[in-house]
This record gives structure tokens, sequence and C-alpha cells, in this order.
């Protein structure tokens, strides 16, 4: 099977009409959506069924078999073993599914599998190198920016994103870049913390 | 740092209390203690800043909770749940979703004829290597249903409370001399309909488990909060395959919330046994989240009718109050609790009643019952106060006798600002506010009335094993649901061996280690915390017999100092006296012995919580603009996560408050809002700026006094909140949550803005 230079379906599907449509007002992810969905793409097409594709995910191209309607989550989590993001309500509702695609915080949860062939997806494993973690995951868990911690990839994601747009955001910009992720246990102060720790540069 | 003392069986004296408030009382202590902590106990890092052991684990992404284990060649399941609210199930006709691509079992979970008694109950489950392929097997089940009647709103039920236009319940009341007379007699009174809505537990990871079979034994990674409790459901449920607890483990290393709800496996736990035990493959069951909102429990509705009075001098002197829960299709759960501690000497009555509905079972979710039964009767208390004339706060002062929350009032008042903060003309903007915003503030008591226990029929217990190596593993087997148990284990077994708690390994969640409660009632960090000191300090024992023998002193001598254990000069260092230890480990356990018999200074948890609020009078929105807890914490032992579990009780308290409500298709029985589009809850933007102040309370009922944080800071944020509220419009709104159509209904109550 040849694989298209370019996701052809990304802009068209459902889900990323609907993502755009109902995240865009809020957050950030939705406007990295919004921004995706303009790519003009020659249409090219999927048949039903699975495929075998190649994503390249935290800089590396990996080879996966998806069907047309597996979403990039379930690709990641279920075919990959990229267990960080989170599947919590799988609408595009929360945030913990959050990675990065294009350098743009995204709801992998309301993204196609095959709408990210070609694009650079980056997830929550890529924080970690070694016995190394990036001074934003280490700020999480020094202010204990989290309990349960089930909701914390995603927050860590939507963080990043937030503090590779603003280099250093006001408390009101990272409630506001938050606003698209849940923490039922109720960690948001101390989230907050951690991203302006880290804007500050700490990293112990 | 600290001598090594011999267990001091029977009575002993204890330093209780807390800053300003210590006494000297006697304790009976069990035989084989530790010797137990009191006020006059230095800690090197019980109570410091030590940061969660699995914080880095979490945040990293590489904690792998249920939903996240996985195996080669593992299947997916998945549920059919029934589309009827109530009637029974007439058909099912699996065969063709059998031959659907890919799907390896197909079984039916409710049998014909049987009772179908909400929207989502379970009927069958599917197996397949996608979960796009079990959807569509689900899809071809043909199920077929003799449906009834059905009713999903306890107002409506034939049984239920009445109430009229306005929400007052209008049933007269019981008749009692008794009352009638202290109501006479008194010389407030006060009658209110006050209500709450249902609230969702919404953990993040949602119910489920993993299934494995190691021939006839049974591996399970479950969501759970109550490990030993599942396994044994599980175990009998699968008595058909000669399966006995004894031949099934369970993990649940980290779970992604419970707040109540995860305290059974539920039919998905045990579908997901079932279908691994048909495939003989891995298969991993977890609900979707509209499954999670419908079929996992919830905090049930209420409804509380109120009717008190106050002397002249501001004492509750009749206190009458009758109330409601509105449940699921098995009518149970809906128990309301009443703040009694105002009560010391009224003429009081109470009775209540749980109303069935055609829907998913409550559960118990954090302070059961406490969150609704304290709104009302808090709410209640500040409008009796307006009636009378004074401060509620003084009111509270002059009718609570607890010297803990007398300190709260206290310290509370004075660090959040209370007089400078009340607006002093209900109804009107504060002074430098826009007209359009309307300002107050509110405060609320909390109480909860159990410290853990030793296990019932079967003790608690925990394991300290001390390796050559100088490494350190702290072990039991209940879970730790994200509240911070395994920073608490390893703090304290640092403290005992006087190393740091980076050399301390916590390990949790797996039943193949020592016995430990279900994460329920704040009860696992008191009910664990004791055993696991004294694991340590047998631990710590035994090393010092080995030191004492290399040192050639005698055994009653050796002492521990600065992180050394020796005597007389002659001095060994942690690390050098492990060496000592050879290749098995010195293991110890340590049993949770009884609470201690004696006089404590509370038999529970008290808290209180301030908070201020601004209302939007044109949109009616309701926005929290600052909150201060002040918690009884027992001992304070990780004061991290303990923040942090006061800090996400408030929040929680926000969101009980303004936002939460399950909303039902009254003709179709089905949840309107299962999902997080349309169930609101409190998110990074409704975020104010809060404090918690944690309070050590030594409380001698164990060799650590320690405390579970799970409930009590849940109790009185919603309570605080609704206050603040009506100290700002100047009308309460006595129905939960406090959402712009209520407050704009209210405002116009007021008479315009």
């Amino acid at each position: 099977m040849s694989l298209p230079d370019e996701p052809e379906r990304r802009g068209f599907s459902r889900r990323a009409f609907i993502k755009g449509a109902s995240v865009a007002a809020v957050t950030s992810a939705g406007v990295a959506a919004a921004n995706l969905a303009q790519a003009p793409q020659e249409p090219k097409s999927f048949a039903i069924g699975e495929h075998e594709v190649e994503l390249k995910i935290n800089g590396q191209q990996r080879k996966l078999k998806v069907e047309t309607r597996t979403t990039l989550l379930d690709a990641l989590r279920d075919r990959l073993d990229l267990t960080g993001a989170k599947k919590i309500c799988d609408r595009g509702a929360c945030g913990g599914c959050t990675v990065h695609v294009d350098g743009h915080a995204v709801n992998s949860c309301m993204m196609l599998a095959i709408d990210a062939i070609g694009s650079e997806v980056t997830t929550i494993e890529s924080l970690t190198q070694g016995e190394q973690v990036h001074p934003l995951v280490q700020n999480f868990a020094t202010c204990d920016a989290m309990q349960c911690g089930f909701c914390t990839p995603g927050m860590v994601m939507s963080s990043l994103a937030c503090l590779q747009r603003r280099g250093k955001p006001t408390r009101e910009q990272v409630q506001h870049d938050l606003s698209g992720n849940i923490c039922r246990c109720g960690t948001y102060g101390r989230i907050f913390e951690a991203v302006e720790r880290t804007a500050e540069g700490a990293t112990k | 740092m600290s001598n090594v003392e011999q267990p001091r069986p029977g009575e002993v004296e204890l330093k209780v209390g807390f800053p300003g408030h210590y006494e000297t009382r006697k304790f009976q202590v069990p035989e084989g203690d530790a010797p137990p902590w009191d006020a006059n106990t230095k800690f090197t890092v019980v109570g410091s800043d030590e940061p969660r052991v699995d914080g880095v684990m979490k945040a990293s992404g590489r904690a792998k909770y249920s939903y996240d284990v996985t195996f080669k060649g593992i299947l997916y399941g998945m549920i059919l749940r029934s589309p009827v609210a109530r009637g029974k199930l007439t058909g099912l006709e699996l065969d063709e979703a059998r031959s659907m691509p890919g799907v390896a079992a197909v079984l039916a979970l409710k049998e014909l004829g049987n009772k179908v008694r909400f929207v989502g109950d379970e009927i069958a489950a599917v197996a397949a290597p996608t979960l796009d392929q079990c959807r569509d097997a689900i899809e071809k089940i043909r199920a077929t249903y003799e449906s009834e009647a059905h009713n999903v709103d306890f107002l409506s039920a034939e049984d239920g409370p009445l109430v009229d236009d306005s929400g007052e319940y209008t049933e007269p009341w019981a008749e009692d001399s008794g009352m009638e007379k202290a109501l006479a007699e008194s010389k407030v009174q006060l009658t209110g309909t006050y209500r709450t809505e249902v609230q969702t537990h919404s953990s993040l990871e949602t119910h489920g488990a993993v299934a494995k079979w190691n021939g006839a034994d049974l591996e399970l990674w479950a969501s759970t909060q109550a490990t030993f409790g599942v396994r044994g459901e599980i175990a009998q449920a699968m008595q058909a395959a000669k399966v006995k607890c004894d031949s099934v483990t369970l993990h649940a290393e980290f779970v992604g919330g419970g707040f109540g709800s995860k305290f059974s496996g539920g039919a998905e736990t045990r579908a997901v046994a079932l279908l691994a035990h048909a495939t003989q493959t891995p298969v991993k069951l977890m609900l979707d989240r509209f499954e999670e909102h419908t079929c996992t429990g919830n905090r049930p509705a209420s409804l509380m009718h109120i009717r008190a009075g106050l002397s002249a001098d501001g004492i509750l002197t009749a206190w009458d109050w009758r109330s409601f829960g509105g449940c699921g299709h098995n009518g149970g759960g809906g128990g309301v609790a009443m703040p009694n501690h105002f009560l010391n000497t009224a003429k009081k009555r109470t009775t209540h009643k749980d109303i069935a509905t055609d829907t998913d079972p409550a559960r118990p979710m954090r302070a059961p019952g406490h969150p609704q039964g304290f709104f009302g009767a808090e709410l209640f208390l500040d409008e009796l106060a307006a009636k009378a004339g004074i401060d509620p706060l003084e009111l509270r002062r002059k009718n609570d006798q607890q010297p803990i929350r007398q300190a709260q009032y206290t310290l509370g008042s004075e660090t959040f600002g209370w007089q400078a903060g009340r607006n002093p003309k209900p109804g009107s903007p504060m002074p430098g506010d826009d007209a359009r915003y309307l300002r107050g503030v509110g405060m609320a008591t909390a109480r909860w009335g159990t410290l853990g226990s030793h296990g019932g029929r079967t003790p608690h217990a925990a394991l300290c094993r001390i390796h050559q190596d100088g490494g350190v593993e702290t072990r039991n087997g209940a879970q730790d649901i994200g509240v911070g148990n395994k920073t608490m284990m390893a703090i304290l077994t640092a403290e005992e061996l006087g190393i740091p708690v980076a050399n301390v390994k916590a390990v949790m969640g797996h039943t193949s280690d020592p016995s430990g409660p279900a994460s329920g009632g704040s009860t696992t960090t008191p009910s664990i915390a004791p055993a696991v000191r004294l694991a340590a300090y047998q631990a710590k024992l035994e090393l010092g017999k080995l030191a004492a023998k290399h040192l050639d002193i005698s055994e009653d001598k050796i002492t521990w100092a600065g992180g050394k254990i020796g005597a007389d000069g002659k001095w060994l260092t942690f690390a050098e006296a492990c060496k000592l230890i050879g290749p098995n480990p010195i293991e110890a356990r340590g049993q949770r012995f009884p609470n201690y018999k004696g006089e404590p200074i509370e038999n529970g948890v008290c808290g209180v919580q301030f908070a201020e609020v601004l209302v939007d009078t044109w949109t009616g929105l309701v926005k929290v603009t600052r909150m201060l807890a002040l918690q009884d914490c027992g001992v304070v032992i990780a004061k991290k996560t303990a923040e942090s579990q006061v800090l996400g009780a408030m929040i929680q308290g926000i969101s009980y408050a303004l936002y939460e409500q399950r909303l039902m298709d009254k003709r179709s029985g089905r949840m309107l809002n299962g999902d997080f589009l349309r169930y609101k809850v409190i998110g990074s933007i409704d975020m104010p700026p809060m404090q918690a102040i944690l309070q050590t309370v030594f409380n001698g009922h164990s060799n650590t006094s320690a405390a579970g944080l799970g409930e009590p800071p849940s109790v009185a944020a919603p309570a605080a909140i609704a206050n603040a509220v009506f100290n700002a419009i100047g009308v309460a709104v006595r129905h939960l949550p406090i959402t712009p159509d209520k407050v704009l209904r209210a405002l116009n109550q007021r008479g315009g803005n």
C-alpha cells in the first residue's frame, strides 16, 4: 500500500470538525485544531478497514496497523503502548489525552490516526530521557500538582504548549490555556504553580 | 532521632491536643505496640515538605494504571446496556455478534425474564481484538425488553416528599408536644426546605479491569479502592470455575480516582474475569464516560426540611429535622448527615426516608451525606442568625463546645478577615465595588466521626524489610488512590529508622502484601499508619540486635542518634549496620492494634471553612473569589499530600455548590448530560486563590495519632459558599447547585437590582 504524502482527510473528518467547533472557543488546543484544518489537501482516500501506516512519534517512525476510524489516542495507547496519554472522556472534553501535533496541543481522542500521517506527534513519553525528566515534569512533582495523577500527563502537555507559546505566561494565561483540561481531584492551583516555576527556570 | 524505648504496655500518659490546648491524658496502650508519639515527640521528617514518592512517575506518564496494563494479544471487552429504565429482558440473541470479525466471546450478563432496573443495566458482554470490533459486535446483539412505567425523579415518586411551587415541603409536622413547646418558648423561629441534586463521582479513570488467567489462577489489575474486597468479590463470582480467594491476585498500584465509587468490582470486573476465562486470553474492559456517569454510582439527591428555635441569648433550643434521600433502584444510601455539634441542650428530633427511583443506585461519595446535610443545616443557621440579628460566626461560637473548632473560629476569622469581608448590607454592593456585583463571605463547619480502626475481625498489618544494601521496603496491600498513602508510609518508616525518605520504597496495591482497609471513610491512613510505624520499629529492634552483637554492647544500651546506631562511643552508620544483615532481609510485621482506650480530645476530625463570592447581578453567575480551610489533620505526616487533599476537597466543594448536577430525561429515563461537555465540573478558570491551614492534633488514638483527610475537608465547602451567596445577595438560595437561573430568581425576590 502506498502512503499518501499528506493525510488527505485532515480537515474534513467529523472528529476534526467537532473538535474545532467545540473547543476552539476556549482552548489553545482548539486554536491548533483550527490551524490544522486549514491545510489544503488533495483528496485521497483510505478504504474502510485496517491499514498499515507509518506515524512519526517522538522523532521516530513507527509502523502500525490501524483502521480508518481508529483515533490517534487509541493508536498510541493500544497499538504502540504509549499509555501516558489517558482516555478519560473520548470526546475532546477533558484534555487527558493531550499530545502535540506539529507543535500544537491536540486532543488525540478527536483526531484520527490516519490524519496524523506526515505530522510530528509528540507525547508525554518524550519528556523522559533515561533518568532525566523535563523540568516541567519535575516541577509538577515538586509542587505536588497531582493527586490520583490520571489527568496529569495531559495537564503537563497542555502546560508545555502554554510555555512554548507564551514563554512567561501570566496566571490568567495559564488558567486560560489549561481550561480544556479537567482535574477531578482538584489540583489546579498547584498546577499553575508548577507552570510558573518552570517559566521562572526552576528545575528542582 | 530517638532512643529505642522498650514497648510500654498498659497505661501511658500522653500529651495530647494542639497548640494552645495541650493536656496530659491517660491511654491504654496495647502490649507489643511501639511507644506512642505525642506532643513531646521531636520529628525529623514527619510533617515535613517531602514530595509525593510517586510524583515523577505520575507526571511523566510512566505510572501504569489498570487502564494502561496490556499484554501481547490482549482482547478488549465491552458491555451492552439496557436502553430501558424499568421492565424485564424478554429476548437476547447473541449468535450474530459471535460471528462478527475478530469476536472471541459473547456472554449474557442477564438472564431472560430478569428485571431491568435502570438505563445502563448490564445485559451482555463481548470480547474482541479491538474496541472498534467490540462496538461492531455489540450492535449485532438483539435484545428485547418488556418495559414498564418508570420514574427517575424522587420528587415525583409516590412516596416522595411533596413540595409546592416555591420549593417548600408541604407535609405537616408529626405531632410532638415537647417540640412544639420548645419552639414556642424560643425567641426566634425559622422553617425552611433545602435541596441538593445528584452528583456523579466522575473519577477520571473509569471503572474496569484487566483479567489474565494463569492456569487456574486469576490475576486482576483493577481500578478499585478496595483491593481485598474486590478480590473476594470476584473469587465468589467465579466459584463455578472452582476459584477461591487464594487463587486470585489483584493489583491496583495506581488508581485514577475513586471518591467512594470503587468499593465494588461490579458487573464490569465480573464480566472481564468471565471473558478472560472463556477466551483463555487476557482481556481489558474499561467503561466509557457515559457508563461511568450512569452505571457506577453517585451522591444521591436530598431534601431537608428544618425548623428550629433560638433563645434570647442565641442558643439553639429546638431543632426539628426531616430529610429524604433521592436514591437509585435499590432505594438505599441516601442518608443525610446533620451537624450535631450545635445541639447540645436543644430539644431535637430527626427523621429520614430514602426514596427509590429507576436509576443507578447511590454509592458512598466523599463524606457520604455530609455535604448535603451540612449545606442544609448551615445555610439554615445563617438564615436563623440573620433573623435574630446575630453574626453567624458568633452563633456557632455560642453553640459549639468543641475546643478544636473554637480555635479554628478564632484563627479563621482573623486569617480570612471575617469582619471586613462580611457584606454589612446583604443585597447591596460593598463599598468600592461596581454596582453590578454583590460580594459576600460565609463560613461553615465540618466534623467527620471516625479515626480508622484495627480492622475488626482481622487486624490490618504492614511489612518492613531492611536489606543488607541499605534498601528499605514498607508494604501494605491496600491501595493509594491518589491521597498519598505511599508517601505517608515512606515518611513514617524513614522517621522511625532515622534515614532519608528517598531511601524507603513504599509499595501498595497488591493483595500479596499484608491486609489493609478499603479506602473509605478517611480510614486508610489512620488504620495503616500505626501498623507501618510498628513494622519499622520492630525492624529497627532487629537491626539494633545485630549492631549490639557486632559492637559487643548490650542490646538495651543501643541508641539511635543522627542516623547512627550504637552506644558508648561505638557507632555504626545505618548503612554499616545493614551490612550485618546477610542475604535474607530483616522482615518485620507490624499489626494494627485497636484504637487506644482513654479520653481522646475528639473522636473524629474537626474543620472550618470560609468562602468569599462575587455575584454578577446581570447574569446570575457566582464566582468564588477566595477560600480558606482550617483542618484538623490528626498528626500531619506528609504535609504536601495532606494539603493537596484539603485543597482538592475545597475545589470539589465549589464544583458541587455551583455546577454539578445529573440531568435526567424523565421520558426515556436516560441521563442527558452523561459526558464532560454537559456535566460541568470545575475547571482552571473557575479557580480562586485558596489557602489550607493544617493543624496537627495529637488525638491519642494510636501510636501515630494519624487521621485521614478524604472526608473531613469535603464537608464544609458547599455550605460556606451558599452562606457567602446569602451574605452577598441577602436571599438564601436553598437549592444546590447555585446556578445562574436560581440566583436571578433569588435576586428578583429581593426586589430587582
